[in-house]
């Protein structure tokens, strides 16, 4: 298994955490989902990796960083951005200027993020609002603070794309309400993360099984040792 | 557990979106505010609490408070986390010296800071390195660890093990002898001594209820109680007193030193051999960060760049900078160094903690364990060529803490000497530092075997017991490259002494009863700030005296009960508790063969 931290950016109210919700929700129990977070939430995603070394399905578990509300006063913590592999930026597709908001938070990253390998994912929420949805929606209502009338789109899908391209972001307009396009959206994330990093974790893997990692060893609070002297920790 | 007048927890007064299950215990966790509830685009106008400064304090308090269920927002006058524990690049490093010097952040003085051309404009960024205003060990038996295990903050944070604590004498480092099995492997100590101090250890271990022992010594020194009590030489004394115990001077007293002296040998063997943990990208400032989060995914509102200009405990209206306002409903904490303009109530801050911080181009790998990144060395009482009376410490950390490049080392040197003086001494462990690091990275010591250890990989590491000690009579040929030196002196009201004393954190409160006309922070409740320990002792029971003069009680201090199936949390709970009790409890019977009892539980 491999894992990968995601981290999610966009202003207030534009629905990341609706996004995430939707996202971890379809295969979480109700009893987890109340108390995991308060970390952060966490999803597998399977990839079926086309990379000519026979098809083995390869799980990707996902360590989702939600910003917790200290987007809000733009005092998100160094830690935050420290070695995300991934990040959602949200915009609003219904609210003028908050195309111009993601712009900043892609900044934002860049600068923060070292990692040149970081993949980026700019998505407009909210498609649901400016759609003719055939059929009603039983879906309870995660736009909070939005009402049911449909919305005039603000902004149109070619300059979000146009933007997208030209910083190398991936790009979709998803709705966090009705679910439409948000597993593909991890599910992408996944595989080009895979792609990516494959060579890495493999080289990786090979230096832990010859004792490498520059010999360092993180210690897991939850496991404290036995007494075993000669048992390690790690 | 819970008392009747206990305020409700967030999650009895606003139920969870999810919790629409059947049994609502009082202890299921509060939701999840940044998840659940898109949160309002303007300030709040009224809150419960209002916290200014993020520091380690600030953040454990915020933190434990929004989580029981109070409205608070927590500010920074900073554009960063941590304000007095804070981890900084260089470039804010640069800003923080000529505001300590123009005298806007009060509580410090006298900053100096050199900075290598090679930073900023050569091979190193600013941002390479993290440097730690009040740097910090983590002992494996603690009570902020276990509230770093029960809040999840330990999620956040990565940590590695120290266990390599060294004493500097007669221009020498000497490694701790500091287990069972060292102490009975160790050729050079003789028989009686052995015996001697084995059971000394065996009786620090339970130390409280062996009166009979100790007590005739209460007022006495510690280094008197070991000599005569129990016949140990200069040599045990001085690494007992100061190595294990990181004490600061001789005239320490037997209670406080015997707790110290314990702290460090239940905490050993709890995740492997080694008795304390560092944090990696930095000490308290990555803590501070990590229990903001916390709180606000418990519902806290954060506001970096945001002063305190003024508090009305009548109307109970705070103003800030911006103009803008908020009605606290409970209690104004304010860290010293975020005490509005005009403030009339910051406590004295009597005490000086003198620090030295720098960065060296040098790996300094022979000063670790192997797989280890961090070190301690400790200049006693009279080691160093300035005669020092106080000790001087020298936390070690290298690059793979992440604080710094490969091929650097940070070097956090401090001393709770008071006055001139103190720099001083500083300046000699400096020296004496720099000259057993020339000496060991000088050529000649590959043909010795006896202190030479050749690695798989073919590097090789010198045997630290030997550091120095061989090669005395070799000249230094080159200097250190030093790329950065930072000095300063930082003021505290705590005294470098007992910080699990609680005492030391409420003696002000005629101070903030008392009303002073034309103040501006009359009704303030201030935090403290980090005293000269080198452990993060202090960090719980300050926080847990202002928990307890907001909420009524500490009972409910972090009561959370996360559940989580695929954890280990069954066997984690069991061992948050006896943490809990390692410090302060007076009937801890644990000891050393008793922690092999419940990690036996654990499943690995």
């Amino acid at each position: 298994m491999l894992q990968f931290k995601l981290v999610l950016l966009g202003d207030s109210s534009v629905g990341k955490s609706s996004i995430v919700h939707r996202f971890v929700k379809d295969t979480f129990d109700e009893l987890r989902e109340s108390t995991i977070g308060a970390a952060f939430l966490s999803q597998s995603i399977t990839i079926h990796p086309n990379d000519g070394n026979g098809a083995k399905d390869v799980v990707i578990k996902f360590e989702i960083w939600d910003t917790a509300g200290q987007e809000r006063y733009k005092s998100l913590a160094p830690m935050y951005y420290r070695n995300a592999n991934a990040a959602l930026v949200v915009y609003d597709i219904t609210q003028e200027d908050s195309l111009q908001k993601a712009r900043n938070w892609v900044d934002e990253l860049k600068n923060k993020v070292g990692d040149d390998d970081l993949v980026i994912y700019l998505l407009g929420n909210k498609v649901d609002l400016c759609q003719d949805m055939p059929g009603s929606e039983t879906i309870p209502e995660l736009n909070e603070g939005e009402d049911d009338e449909q919305k005039v789109r603000a902004i149109s899908t070619e300059e979000a794309k146009q933007y997208a391209q030209e910083q190398g972001l991936l790009f979709r307009e998803v709705s966090a309400k009705t679910g439409d396009g948000i597993k593909e959206i991890f599910q992408e994330i996944g595989e080009k993360l895979y792609d990516s990093k494959k060579d890495e974790i493999l080289s990786k893997q090979n230096r832990q099984i010859n004792g490498g990692n520059n010999g360092q060893v993180d210690i897991h609070l939850q496991r404290p040792s036995t007494n075993d002297p000669t048992s390690c920790c790690s | 557990m819970l008392s009747p007048e206990r305020r409700p927890s967030m999650a009895e007064r606003r139920p969870s979106f999810f919790s629409f299950n059947q049994n609502p215990s009082p202890l299921v966790v509060p939701h999840l505010a940044g998840i659940e509830d898109p949160l309002p685009a303007t300030t709040p106008d009224k809150v419960d609490v209002l916290i200014a400064g993020t520091g380690m304090v600030e953040s454990v308090l915020a933190a434990a408070l929004a989580w029981q269920g109070s409205n608070v927002l927590h500010i920074d006058k900073n554009d960063y986390y941590g304000d007095t524990s804070a981890t900084l690049t260089v470039d804010q490093i640069k800003r923080w010296v000529n505001e300590v010097n123009e005298g806007s952040v009060s509580c410090y003085k006298n900053a100096k800071l050199y900075v290598s051309t090679l930073i900023g404009s050569g091979k190193y960024s600013s941002r390479d390195f993290g440097i730690d205003l009040s740097p910090k060990i983590l002992f494996a038996k603690s009570d902020l660890l276990s509230i770093l295990i029960k809040s999840r903050v330990h999620q956040y944070l990565e940590f590695q093990s120290l266990s390599n604590f060294h004493t500097y004498e007669n221009d020498c480092f000497e490694k701790l002898t500091n287990t069972k099995q060292e102490i009975f492997t160790d050729q050079n100590l003789p028989l009686m001594t052995k015996r001697n101090l084995m059971k000394f250890i065996k009786f620090v271990l339970n130390w409280e209820a062996q009166t009979d022992i100790w007590q005739p010594y209460a007022e006495k020194t510690m280094s008197d109680f070991l000599v005569e009590k129990f016949r140990l030489e200069k040599p045990q004394v001085f690494e007992l007193i100061f190595s294990i115990g990181l004490c600061y001077d001789l005239n320490v007293k037997v209670p406080e030193a015997l707790q110290r002296i314990r702290r460090y040998l239940t905490s050993f063997d709890v995740y492997g051999p080694f008795p304390a943990l560092c944090s990696k990208y930095g000490g308290p400032g990555e803590l501070s960060q990590g229990f903001c989060r916390s709180a606000a995914v418990g519902g806290a509102t954060y506001k970096l760049n945001e002063k305190l200009v003024s508090f009305n405990p009548t109307t109970k209206v705070a103003t800030f900078q911006d103009g803008s306002k908020v009605e606290v409903s409970e209690k104004v904490i304010v860290s010293p160094t975020q005490a509005p303009n005009e403030s009339k109530h910051v406590p004295l801050q009597q005490y000086q903690v003198h620090r030295l911080t720098c960065i060296v181009e040098n790996p300094c790998n022979e000063w670790f364990n192997e797989g280890e990144s961090a070190a301690m060395v400790v200049f006693p009482p009279g080691s160093l060529k300035s005669g020092n009376k106080e000790v001087v410490q020298a936390f070690i950390l290298g690059a793979g803490s992440e604080i710094c490049p490969e091929g650097t080392i940070v070097w956090y040197l401090s001393t709770t000497e008071q006055g001139p003086r103190a720099e001083m001494d500083i300046d000699a462990a400096l020296e004496a530092m720099e000259m057993a690091l020339l000496r060991e990275s000088s050529s000649g010591l590959e043909n010795d075997d006896e202190i030479v250890q050749l690695r798989g990989d073919g590097h090789t590491i010198v045997n630290s017991v030997k550091l120095g000690q061989s090669f005395k009579e070799y000249v230094p040929r080159e200097r250190l490259q030093f790329l950065f030196k930072l000095y300063y002196t930082q003021y505290t009201s705590t005294p470098p002494f007992g910080v699990v004393s609680s005492s030391f954190f409420d003696a002000n409160q005629d101070l903030e009863k008392k009303y002073i006309p034309g103040a501006s922070d009359n009704g303030v409740i201030y935090t403290t700030m980090p005293s000269a320990e080198i452990s993060y002792d202090e960090v719980v029971t300050a926080a847990k005296v202002l928990y307890e003069k907001i909420v009524g009680s500490d009972d409910d201090f972090f009561d959370l009960d996360f559940e989580d199936e695929d954890e280990i949390q069954a066997g984690g709970a069991v061992n948050t508790e006896q943490f809990e009790s390692a410090i302060d409890d007076d009937d801890d019977d644990v000891n050393m063969e008793g922690s092999g009892e419940f990690v036996g539980e654990m499943e690995i």
